[in-house]
Order: structure tokens, then sequence, then C-alpha cells
């Protein structure tokens, strides 16, 4: 359990620290189960800052969403670190990006939270519609999330309202953190990722018709890469003109191409945080894409990702006796 | 299968775009012709420098521009060239095979060998091989760009 | 105007009766959220959902539109793609969305004699004829009456069906509905005075039921004078710089033109484009007049409430709520709206 004085009382520390510019936390959001980043740059903003098990949103793409304009005359580069509260996923998350030179260990303070798992904002807004005010939800010990709608309290089972990442997450605590808020969660048995499991046993046909109906509602509006933190590329392949990966009109085939590429640059980089599929406009269920690869990384080259700041990156790396079966 | 089904998919001549490395497999295509060899005229070549060069993005876009198969050949593990491009071809292209398996999109269509510059018999056998796999699976559409341009 | 009622049970024959005579656009349930699609069985059609989530703008100012086709070579020749021109009927639009359309008109079909009009979003909006539905029951982000619209606005459709309990009331408002409504036989009702009642009950409930409220008073005047203010560097420091918020907007209307070509055969297409992405307005000499996301969060909110007012009197904003309903990082048009009120300058 996350104390929110504890939490406030970590971000105000932080953000007074001299080498912090700001702390970026979550804060209650404007109607229903929406939370919002929160940015707190002295102490008195800190007193916003809240968590709960709504706070879904991975906010390590922050610090790197900074840019980098250039400089007037005579003007010097800050050099200050960025506090970010960080879930599991998000730490790892941070780990990668540390791991891929994107960032450097110096320029965060990470802000750890153990997490019990997110609400899917989805789940969530569907089974309690049209809410124009904000509704916190707390987390009790008999895995029941409370909430209270209009003076009428509910109770619902933490199963039916969790993410469907969460269920499968191995890593609940920040593998990577300075400091950290409560006690770490016990290490729990995480289920597999049910979905992946379901289309697997389907014929490729059927698997096809499935990605067909999902990708043909794509609007390539790239909520999915913007939203995630390790599509940090300074210009993406989708935006290049020359070479033109993928054409910028708006069809299956493009579609296609595009998921394909986002999937598969993320192999061996995603953190199974979900935030693709929170993202998502049009109900892609892009964390079947995320998990099946993760699975596959991880079955045919034992490599996860996100652990370790001192890893060589999946793709950039090999070793020579990785399987080739596939090879004649 | 009805015969004129079976008709249908033997008048069926298979598009596959190989990917061969300058180094070995560039040079066993070659061996393979001047060997007088004869293997089927599926594939269209287009030379790498390495087949580390070849972007798994190479084959969708392959598949997106009317291919129905795609061939990534290489040097044989620990004669690259440039030391370790297959090694990370190999990653590569298993993970992408994988990938789009589970897209519903058939692996077999996308192949990949170690063909070195010796071994122009293998490169024939390679090709016969994966036009015959391919002639079985049919036109590639799922994915194929509507437009003819 | 003419009014008449239909009783519920009969709208599916009434539909496949449309149907049957013009093509037929309704909003139908897809991957769990709503869609506007051809109908070829009225049973498909789903009115519990609100609103679609793609706004069916995109019925005539296509995502993906080709301008025209091209052959290289000995045998060169530019061809212009036909676009049909037979009726259409849109059913089921919501006023917000319908009312989106007056909005871009003026950008796509000119605002007086003269004016250039884009051929495309002319003939499909021409061939169109809206059948709009009133919203009984609003949703959380509703704030279309922030815009004087209500939820059974009568004004940007050619029909209006409200529901009223066991029948829809429908309001023939322009001659092209009229045309339509003589097309299809004669289930249709003269409605009475009753009825009428309970309309105006239904659309004042509705309006009741509507929860937010954006003031826009001053607004236009008072961001004329906070361009340059701190203010919008904070209110995009969240910001992802997705293209949710515009793609999914009625309003939004900016498009890109990209050649696409392979060695001999290619096309023009004009594509949607949002503001919110860094590419928007990268020139090609590598320089960027909005290099930041405070530039581009700016960007749309003055487009919306300062430079829509200014040049056609009307706010770039119907009120449909999408924006707020699909923001990843909830930035709230409305809060932003209200907090610029409160900034001082």
């Amino acid at each position: 359990m996350v104390e929110n004085k504890e939490l406030i009382r970590v971000v105000e520390e932080t953000v007074s620290r001299d080498d912090v510019k700001y702390v970026v936390g979550y804060k209650r959001g404007t109607y229903g189960f929406q939370i919002k980043p929160a940015f707190a740059y002295s102490a008195k903003d800190a007193k916003e800052f809240f968590y709960s098990p709504l706070c879904a949103k991975n906010l390590a793409t922050y610090p790197l969403l900074e840019e980098k304009l250039p400089l007037r005359r005579g003007e010097e580069a800050e050099h200050k670190k960025i506090g970010i509260v960080v879930k599991g996923c998000d730490s790892r998350a941070i780990i990668q990006i540390i791991q891929e030179n994107g960032l450097e260990r110096e320029d965060v303070v990470l802000i750890g939270i153990p997490c019990k798992g997110v609400i899917d904002p989805k789940k969530i807004a569907k089974r309690f519609p049209k809410q124009s005010k904000f509704v916190d939800v707390e987390e009790n010990n008999n895995d029941e999330y409370i909430l209270e709608i209009g003076g009428t309290s509910h109770k619902i089972p933490k199963d039916e309202l969790l993410s469907d990442v969460c269920k499968s997450c191995e890593y609940p605590n920040p593998p990577l953190y300075d400091i950290l808020i409560g006690e770490a969660e016990e290490e729990f048995q995480p289920e597999h990722f049910n979905r992946v499991d379901e289309l697997e046993e389907k014929t490729i046909e059927e698997r096809w018709e499935y990605w067909e109906k999902h990708f043909q509602n794509c609007i390539r509006c790239y909520a999915c890469r913007e939203a995630c933190p390790l599509c940090y590329c300074k210009t993406c392949m989708a935006d290049l003109l020359e070479p033109q990966w993928v054409r910028r009109s708006v069809n299956l085939s493009e579609n296609t191409a595009w998921n394909v590429m986002r999937a598969f640059h993320l192999a061996g980089r995603c953190i199974s945080c979900g935030e693709c599929e929170r993202a998502c406009p049009v109900n892609i269920p892009l964390m079947e894409l995320n998990k099946f690869v993760e699975k596959e990384v991880k079955e045919m080259f034992d490599y996860t990702a996100g652990l370790d700041t001192e890893e060589k990156p999946f793709l950039g790396s090999f070793r020579p006796d990785d399987p080739e079966d596939f090879i004649s | 299968m009805s015969t004129k089904k079976n008709t249908e998919l033997e008048e069926f001549e298979p598009n596959i775009i190989g990917f061969l490395c300058n180094w070995c497999s560039y040079a066993g295509a070659d061996l393979a012709g001047t060997s007088r060899i004869q293997y089927p005229p599926n594939v269209k070549i287009i030379k790498v420098m390495c087949s580390g060069r070849v972007n798994p993005m190479y084959i969708i876009n392959a598949f997106q521009q009317g291919a129905d198969g795609v061939l990534v050949s290489g040097c044989h593990p620990g004669d690259c060239h440039y030391t370790s491009g297959n090694y990370l071809a190999r990653r590569r292209i298993a993970t992408m095979k994988k990938l789009l398996e589970f897209l519903g999109i058939e692996p077999d269509r996308v192949r990949m060998t170690w063909v070195s510059a010796a071994e122009g018999r293998k490169y024939a056998d390679v090709v016969r091989e994966l036009t015959d796999d391919i002639k079985k699976l049919g036109p590639m559409t799922k994915f194929r760009r509507e437009k003819e341009w | 105007m003419e009014q008449l009622t239909l009783p519920k049970e009969k709208l599916p024959e009434l539909l496949g009766e449309i149907g049957s005579k013009f093509e037929l656009v309704g909003p139908i349930e897809e991957n769990g959220f709503l869609a506007f699609r051809k109908i070829n069985d009225p049973k498909e059609i789903n009115l519990d959902i609100l609103l679609s989530r793609v706004p069916p703008k995109s019925l005539i100012f296509q995502q993906t539109e080709t301008l025209f086709t091209y052959a290289k070579g000995k045998d060169s020749k530019v061809q212009t793609p036909k676009i049909e021109e037979t009726k259409r009927v849109i059913f089921g639009i919501r006023s917000c969305d319908a009312r989106g359309f007056d909005i871009i008109d003026p950008v796509f079909m000119g605002k007086k004699e003269g004016d250039y009009t884009d051929p495309f979003y002319t003939k499909r909006r021409n061939r169109s004829i809206l059948i709009g539905l009133s919203c009984n029951e609003p949703d959380a982000n509703c704030f279309c009456t922030s815009f004087d619209d209500s939820p059974a606005n009568t004004k940007h459709v050619d029909i209006l069906f409200t529901d009223i309990g066991d029948k829809y009331y429908v309001e023939v408002v322009t001659e092209k509905g009229e045309d339509l409504i003589k097309k299809v036989s004669k289930i249709f009702s003269k409605a009475t005075e009753k009825e009428g009642n309970i309309r105006k009950e239904t659309e004042k409930a509705a309006i009741d039921a509507i929860s937010r409220k954006m003031n826009t008073e001053g607004v236009v005047e008072k961001l004329d004078k906070m361009f340059e203010h701190e203010f919008w560097v904070e209110t995009a420091r969240s910001c992802i710089g997705c293209g949710i918020c515009t793609y999914l907007c009625p309003c939004c209307h900016c498009f890109d033109i990209q050649d696409e070509s392979t060695l001999k055969l290619g096309g023009r297409v004009r594509v949607w484009d949002s503001c919110m992405y860094e590419e928007y307005t990268h020139h090609a000499s590598g320089h960027n007049p909005r290099p930041s996301r405070m530039n581009r969060v700016r960007n749309r909110v003055y487009h919306k409430f300062n430079y829509f007012p200014k040049n056609d009197g009307i706010f770039g904003c119907t009120g449909c709520g999408r924006c707020i309903d699909y923001c990843p990082v909830n930035i709230d048009i409305i809060e932003v709206i209200d907090k610029v009120k409160e900034v001082n300058v």
C-alpha cells in the first residue's frame, strides 16, 4: 500500500534538491477514472501528487520528450535531473532506455512504487460509464477495489478490473530506484498472458482474419508510438520520406506494415507496461503482439528486456549458438 | 481439393524476392549459373552487401509490393565477410518469422539459408524447394497493396 | 418544417427501403466501438452508443483521398478518380458531428462566390443526406450546449429523428430531406401537438443532463493577449504528441499531400495530418517554426478558439468531447479554456 503522505513527502524532498529540475508523478484527472501526469517544480506543487490503482500511465516517456531547443548565444544547456515516480514496469522502461544510451543514469531520480497492479481504464469506464467527476479507487487487503460513486460504495473483485498485462507481470517491484516508497511487494506467481495463448491455438487463417479486422481500423494516429516509453527515436521510420518505409495512405496494407514495424522494433525491448494498448483509440490489442514477441524472444534467445543496464541490446547482439533450426 | 484448383495452382508462378549477400550467396548463385545447373527462374535477386543489411522491413515491403515469398541468404556462421553480420541477421529473421506466423502469415514464405560461394548446387536446391513450397501456399495477397502503384 | 412520427418497430423497414434506393451509411458496433459503415442489413445499426469513435467527417473528408493517378513513359497519362454522385444517406449522425460539417464547409467549399471549392469534399457533401438522431442521454464529456447547440438541434441535418418513447419524432428540415421522405412509402404519420411537446421535453431533459460546460465568453480576446505566456509550456508538458485529439475531432481538417509511386505508376494522395506532430510544420530546410510541444498544443487551442472565430465567426469546436475522452494523458480542453481565463496577463 502506498501512503500518499509518504509519496508527497518524498516528492517534496526530491524536488527541493538543487540538482533536480522537476518531478513527474500522478494527480487526479478531470473526470471519471482519469489520472493526469503531474509536474512538481517546487515543494508546494507536490501537494497534488497521489497514487492509486488508477495510476496506469507510464511516465518514463517524459524525460525523453524534453525538447532540446537551440540555445541562444551565451545560454548554456541545463544539466539537471528529472524525478519520476515509477512502478515496476516504468522502472524497467528506464533501465531499457539507459541500456540503449537514450538516457544516463544520472539524468533521472527514480521514486519507486511497489505496484500491486493497475486498473484497466477501459474496463472500469465500461463498468461505471458516464462519470463526469473524478472518482478515486482504493484497494483493500482482500483483493478488492473500493470506490464511491454518488454516495454509494462499491466493492469489486480485483480480478475484474485489473489490467491484463498486470496479471502476467513478473516484476511488480521496480528493479531500479533511488527511493522506494513503502515496502516491496511479495513476489507472486504471474499468470500466463492468456490472450496470446488463445490466439496461438487458432489456425493461421483465423489469426489473419483477426488481425485484418483490427488493422483495418487503424487510423495511424501513432498514439501507440507516442505513448510508448521505448519509442523515442528522433525520427521514426514511419515518418521518413526518403526512403519511405510506410506510405502515408491509410489502408490495410500500410497499416499492417506500420503495426508489424512497431511490434518488431520493440522485440527484446518491450517491458509490457501496456501503454500502447491503453492509448489506442480504436482498440487494437497491441499487447498481444508485444507479449508474443516477448515470449518468443525469451524462449528462443533467453533474453528479457529492461532488467540490467549493462546488458547488450537484443537485436544489436548475438550468440554464436543462437537457434537456427529454421535455416536450411 | 478439386482438380480445377489443382491446375490453377500448377499455373501459379510465384514471385520471390531473394536478398543475397555479396560475398557468399550471390557468388553461390553465380556459380549455379556458370555450372549450368537448372533451377526455377522465380527468384528475383537483389544483391546486398551482407545478410545483416537486410532490414526485416524489406520482407514486409516485398510482400506489400506483390512478392509471394522472400529468400534471405548469407554466408555460413563464422564466414561472414563482416565477422558477425549474418549472426545479427539470424536473430532478426527468426523474430520476424515468428511475428509473421503470429499475425497469420505462413512463415514458410520467408526462408533464410546459408549458401557459400562454393555451393552453387545448394543454391539451386534451395530455390527449387522454396519455389515448390510457395507454389503450394499460393499467392500472398493478405496485405498486398491494392493500388497498382 | 414537416413534423412526423414513426413507430420504433418500423425503423428497420424504413431503413431497408432507404437502403434499397440509396447507399445507406450508419453506425454499427465493431471491435467494441461505434463506426460509420455501409449498411446492408438495418438490424446491424447500433443506436445505443452515443458517438462513433472516428467522427463521420471521415465519410466526406476521407482519411485517404486519391487526387489523381499517373503513368510514366510512352503511355503517360493523368487520371482523376471519379466520385460517385448518386445520393447517399447517412443515418444516425449526432448534432455535434453534423455541426462539424458546417464548421469545415467554408474550408473546402469556400465562403463566397469565386472561392476555390475542393471537388472531392464538395461532391461528397452534396451527395450526402444527413439523418440526425437526437441524444437523449448525453455522455460524461458532452458539452455541445456550450456552443449554443443542443443534443436535438435541427439546424445541421436534413432530417432529425428524436426518440420519444415508443416512437421517433421526425422533423424534415431541408428540401433534400423532403425529397427523401417523398421517395419512401407512407409509413410516417403526422405528429400531434402532444407528441411535439414530448419531443421538447425530451430535448430539455437531455440538455439538463449535460453536466460539463465550457465558458467561452471573452476567450478570443484573452487568447490574443497571452500568446507568449508561460502557461502554454505548462499545459503542453504532459502532451505526448499523438494525433488522437485531431484525428477524432469533427472539426479538424488538416491534410498532407503525398506522391506515392512505383517506377512507372504513381498517384497523389491527400491524407489526414495532425498539427500535434513535430513533422507537421517541419520545413524542407530543416527549420521547424513549431519546434516544441508547447507551440503545437498552443496552436491547436488557438486555431479552435481564436483563429476560427476571427476568420469564420464560429468556434472550431462542437463540444463532442472526443478529445477529452480519448486523450491518453487527460489534457481536457474544458479545463484548458477555464485555466486560460484565470491566467494573469
